[in-house]
């Protein structure tokens, strides 16, 4: 019985590896971890968790699967879609290539949050975005409550929702973000309360903070939208998701020892194939073909399954070639996907699953481009830095690279900055490295003119809004393209700054939406754009200038001080007679003296 | 009257050498006008020209420019610069439409000194009036200025509000108070502060009428003004509410000049008080700030009410060390005032002191903001500081002109006191 059981799961997984998301609306809970080794001794590891209500279910309030604290948060805050996002580190895509979910699933450093609120007014947007913003800060234990009016914007063009909504005309979609704010294991832990499982069984046991925040790279995400399947009822969707990327050598350290120490000279594993010219030198050898077990790494075994999950999908994918040996604990069965790259394990619900990818033989390993499959090439390079120096005023420069050899990459270009950097919209450029700057007027201003095709801007209002800068823009296959502009960094109240004032100020990551190029033509009036991929540039530390926060009591008396000399110095002129030095009454020093005597010779008398 | 005898030659020689002087620069150094442009002594958030250029290009792109904390400028200037030829592709345009304005406000200038007012008003004539610079000499002073020069190369805004002013007074001077209103209703449009020199100006229009349409009711003559300005204000304010079609630029110009939201350093006495200044206090001393401001125009006006061209230049030196955004071309309309009264010099005690505290932080001050925003060496202290003398200094020499215009009053009652120490009761 059990082996036909086994087999029919065998003959369900290539169809839930090609369906998956529409076979999701049939299911009430899927998990599953996808690990796929990386260049230069990484580990992406990508843990997704899905689960459903109907939509009538979940008025009534009868939750199965779907989280009820979160449940209830949404219902009072009348949120028809909701995008959750903890993210620490940089996604390195001149190693590790392209994103995982195409940049779906991540956020800027910080936290983000975006939602689709259901609202006539944008007042009574504002006030549901409060709400929401509210009880999220305390489920979450992030400062998301800092999500005011100078954080949050209305984005135009950059994001369209990801669900099915049957009337869009009372949504407003709200977009806040805390790049200042430190994710960490506060985060976590109700994050994992919020999974069936609570994180007691299942891949979810592989989630710690130690392992999750020491990582290169990770993103937390949340998504809640509605789905509703074609002739079935809608569906509430949850998905949380948890991409890291993990260093190898830096896992592998023991808790009780992670200092790390050269090892001695003998045990350095060197490139034999090198010629040396001493036998004490070594060229060591490439790191990316390290033998590593999930123990090693995430400090612990995979804990059976969770009980409550489709155990149709496999909980644990592995993303490596075929030709490679992969042992694991007994009781896993191991099934090969026909793409040649993957494999995928079915564990029985009491087992621990240890999982172990050694070395390459060393046939292999001469040809170690195939041991790790070759990391996909993104559809765009995006960096940005500051330029200019000093804290008066500076530049943004972000450096766009379309690595295609022939495809346009058509994208929207997102940032949301803080008031307190003023921007000159007029100092915007968007030039193709290759051509010289400012050879003259006019070839600067057409290559900005075909190169930004649309600009929404919404300029900062001081101490109230943020500034709100959209650019839709091209890069031509095969160029870099450089766009820059100016701001000026303006001065605070001194009660304004952060304690920790001379650090910096965060700036939010820039949010870079590739269009599909599939539905250009299709679209209309600008609308339902799909994004093809995101990505998202790092945040910027900018410092602004700071007066000196000891002596507020010294000015507010120097400058006083100034002022009085002056005022009392005119009106004392302008009110006082003049009179020649011997005339008139005697007054002040000489008065005083002979009063004095006078009192004196009194008491001697 | 009795100035030194001036050709056209000389004259057209004097405009032509200051205009080729400016263009020189413009051209010959063409790093300088933006490096200008960025120095907090020269652009305040509300005359920059930096932030002219943003405005004009979100008016071009038909965004609002006050919807947002950039644009602090009056409405009118976006029209004015749509319509030159753009900044980017030519801009010697921009250049001439400044040095145009400078010239124009050295000719007021010397329509002013040529009229005498300085040393014999229609009520007080000094007895050192002999004593005095001719329209040239005072014309040259304020077009050689550097600050005047530097103000014109950084292309503050502020250059319009000088040349509206000082046309207002030359308009006064000459017996056209219709005139006169109507410049200072420019000014207060641009710049909201002249209209405190209101009073003032109405005294000098009333004092200098031609005496074939002279109005003899002072009562009437100053509602005649004040009305005047007010319905030129409104005008102006109507047609900036069609440009921009809203009236929001009203808390954006001028709510800013009385909030002071914007904390920009700048040479004068708001900014860092207002940085460190507790919250639950700000709008109190906002409120203390602004009447402190315009204490000194009644107790002026009364006290020299025989000399309403002095009350005008003490004012103007009043304003620019403690309005809430002051630079140095407001400086410049002060010391381009000051020669005018040559004739009281000798009786001046502290020219000398008050001279070098002012070249001192001329000096010091773009040292010491170096110091603070790029080198990192010394704190805001060290601005705070040296705009600290810079004032004191200014306030030195406004007192020191005051006292000696009214030691020449008074010694016109005490002719025997000239040269006598004296002491104030």
């Amino acid at each position: 019985m059990r082996r036909f059981l086994s087999l029919l799961w065998l003959s369900l997984l290539s169809f839930f590896t090609f369906s998956a998301p529409v076979s999701a609306t049939d299911s009430d809970y899927h998990e599953q971890l996808n690990l796929r080794p990386l260049p230069l001794s990484s580990l992406l590891a990508s843990f997704n968790f899905r689960s459903n209500t109907t939509l009538s279910e979940f008025e009534k309030g009868n939750f199965r699967f779907f989280p009820r604290s979160l449940a209830q948060i949404l219902q009072h805050a009348g949120t028809r879609e909701l995008h959750l996002r903890f993210s620490l580190g940089r996604w390195d895509a001149e190693t590790w290539g392209a994103r995982p979910w195409n940049g779906a699933r991540e956020g800027g450093t910080g936290v983000e949050l975006w939602a689709w609120l259901e609202a006539d007014t944008n007042e009574e947007a504002d006030h549901k975005w409060l709400t929401l913003t509210n009880a999220l800060s305390g489920l979450f234990c992030a400062s998301l409550n800092f999500i005011d009016g100078t954080r949050t914007t209305r984005p135009v063009m950059s994001f369209q929702p990801e669900g099915d909504h049957s009337a869009v005309d009372n949504m407003q979609l709200l977009y806040g973000v805390l790049p200042h704010e430190v994710v960490c294991t506060e985060n976590l832990t109700p994050f994992l309360k919020l999974l069936p499982c609570k994180g007691k069984a299942g891949i979810a046991t592989l989630l710690d903070g130690h392992k999750l925040f020491d990582s290169s790279w990770q993103s937390m995400a949340i998504d809640i939208r509605p789905i509703c399947p074609a002739g079935g009822e809608c569906v509430l969707q949850i998905e949380q998701t948890i991409d890291m990327v993990l260093d190898i050598d830096r896992s592998k350290r023991p808790r009780g020892n992670p200092i790390p120490r050269p090892p001695p000279s003998e045990q350095l594993p060197c490139d034999a194939s090198k010629p040396y010219n001493s036998h004490d030198t070594c060229f060591p050898v490439d790191h990316t073909n390290q033998e590593w077990t999930l123990s090693q790494i995430f400090g612990k075994t995979v804990k059976g399954t969770c009980p409550l999950a489709d155990e149709a999908v496999p909980p644990v994918c592995l993303q490596v070639h075929h030709s490679r040996s992969v042992f694991v604990s007994k009781d896993v069965h191991e099934k090969k996907n026909p793409d040649g790259l993957s494999r995928c394990f079915h564990i029985s619900p009491e087992t621990d699953m240890e999982l172990m990818l050694p070395r390459p033989d060393d046939a292999e390993a001469a040809s170690s481009s195939t041991s790790i499959i070759a990391a996909e090439t993104p559809l765009l390079y995006a960096e940005r830095s500051f330029t200019g120096h000093g804290q008066e005023r500076g530049g943004v420069q972000t450096i766009l690279r379309n690595p295609s050899p022939d495809t346009e990459v058509e994208f929207i270009y997102m940032e949301s900055l803080p008031w307190f950097m003023r921007i000159y919209l007029h100092t915007m450029e968007a030039r193709i490295a290759s051509q010289q700057p400012h050879t003259n007027a006019s070839s600067s201003a057409s290559s900005y003119s075909s190169l930004i095709e649309q600009v929404y801007y919404r300029p900062a209002l001081d101490r109230a809004r943020g500034t709100q800068l959209e650019v839709r823009m091209r890069v031509p296959p095969a160029s870099t393209v450089f766009l820059t502009y100016d701001f000026e960094k303006s001065i605070l109240r001194y009660t304004e700054y952060p304690p920790d004032a001379n650090r910096g100020f965060d700036v939010a990551a820039a949010v870079i939406t590739i269009l599909d190029p599939t539905t250009q033509g299709q679209e209309a009036g600008g609308k339902e754009l799909a994004a093809a991929y995101t990505l998202r540039t790092t945040s910027l530390l900018c410092s602004l200038p700071t007066p000196d926060f000891s002596m507020p009591y010294n000015v507010i008396i120097f400058t006083s001080t100034a002022i009085a000399l002056a005022f009392g110095g005119m009106f004392n002129i302008l009110v006082r007679r003049f009179v020649a030095a011997d005339e008139g009454p005697e007054a002040g020093l000489k008065v005083l003296i002979a009063k004095l005597k006078a009192r004196v010779k009194g008491v001697k008398g | 009257m009795d100035g030194a005898k001036v050709t056209p030659g000389k004259t057209a020689g004097l405009y032509a050498g200051a205009a080729v002087l400016r263009l020189a620069i413009f051209t010959l150094l063409p790093a300088l006008p933006d490096l200008l442009t960025g120095r907090v002594e020269i652009s305040t958030p509300v005359t920059s020209f930096k932030r002219l250029q943003e405005g004009l290009f979100l008016y071009n792109h038909n965004v609002s420019p006050y919807d947002g904390g950039v644009y602090h400028q009056a409405p009118l200037f976006l029209p004015l610069f749509s319509l030159l030829p753009s900044f980017s592709s030519l801009p010697i345009f921009t250049y001439l439409l400044y040095i145009a304005v400078d010239l124009l406000s050295a000719s007021a200038l010397w329509k002013i000194a040529d009229s005498g007012e300085a040393g014999s008003s229609a009520l007080f004539t000094s007895p050192r009036r002999e004593k005095r610079w001719s329209g040239f000499v005072i014309a040259a002073a304020f077009l050689f200025n550097p600050f005047t020069i530097a103000t014109c190369i950084g292309r503050s805004t502020s250059v319009f509000t000088t040349c509206a002013i000082l046309h207002a007074i030359a308009k006064a001077v000459s017996g056209a108070p219709f005139g006169a209103m109507i410049a200072l209703s420019f000014a207060s449009y641009l710049s909201m502060y002249p209209l405190l020199l209101l009073p003032p100006l109405v005294l000098l229009a009333y004092d200098r009428q031609r005496p074939s349409r002279a109005t003899k009711s002072a009562l009437q003559f100053g509602a005649v003004c004040a009305t005047t300005v007010a319905g030129v204000v409104a005008v102006l304010f109507q047609v900036s509410y069609l440009l921009t079609g809203s009236w929001e630029f009203l808390p954006s110009t001028y709510g800013v000049q009385l909030t002071l939201s914007d904390l920009a350093p700048n040479a004068g006495l708001w900014w860092y008080f207002f940085i460190e200044m507790f919250d639950s206090f700000r709008s109190f001393f906002l409120a203390v700030f602004w009447l402190h401001l315009s204490s000194y125009v009644g107790g002026l006006t009364v006290r020299i009410r025989r000399q309403p061209l002095v009350v005008l230049t003490l004012l103007l030196g009043i304003f620019a060390i403690f309005k809430p955004y002051p630079s140095i071309s407001d400086s410049a309309l002060f010391l381009a005032l000051v020669p005018l009264y040559r004739h009281v010099v000798p009786l001046m005690r502290y020219t000398f002191v008050s001279a070098a505290v002012i070249l001192y932080a001329t000096c010091l001050g773009p040292a010491f903001y170096h110091l603070w925003i790029y080198a990192g060496s010394g704190n805001a202290n060290f601005f705070y500081a040296i705009t600290l003398v810079w004032n004191l200094g200014q306030s030195l020499l406004v007192c020191d002109l005051m006292f000696a215009v009214l030691r020449d009053e008074w010694e016109v009652e005490r002719p025997e006191m000239v040269g006598k120490e004296i002491r104030q009761i």
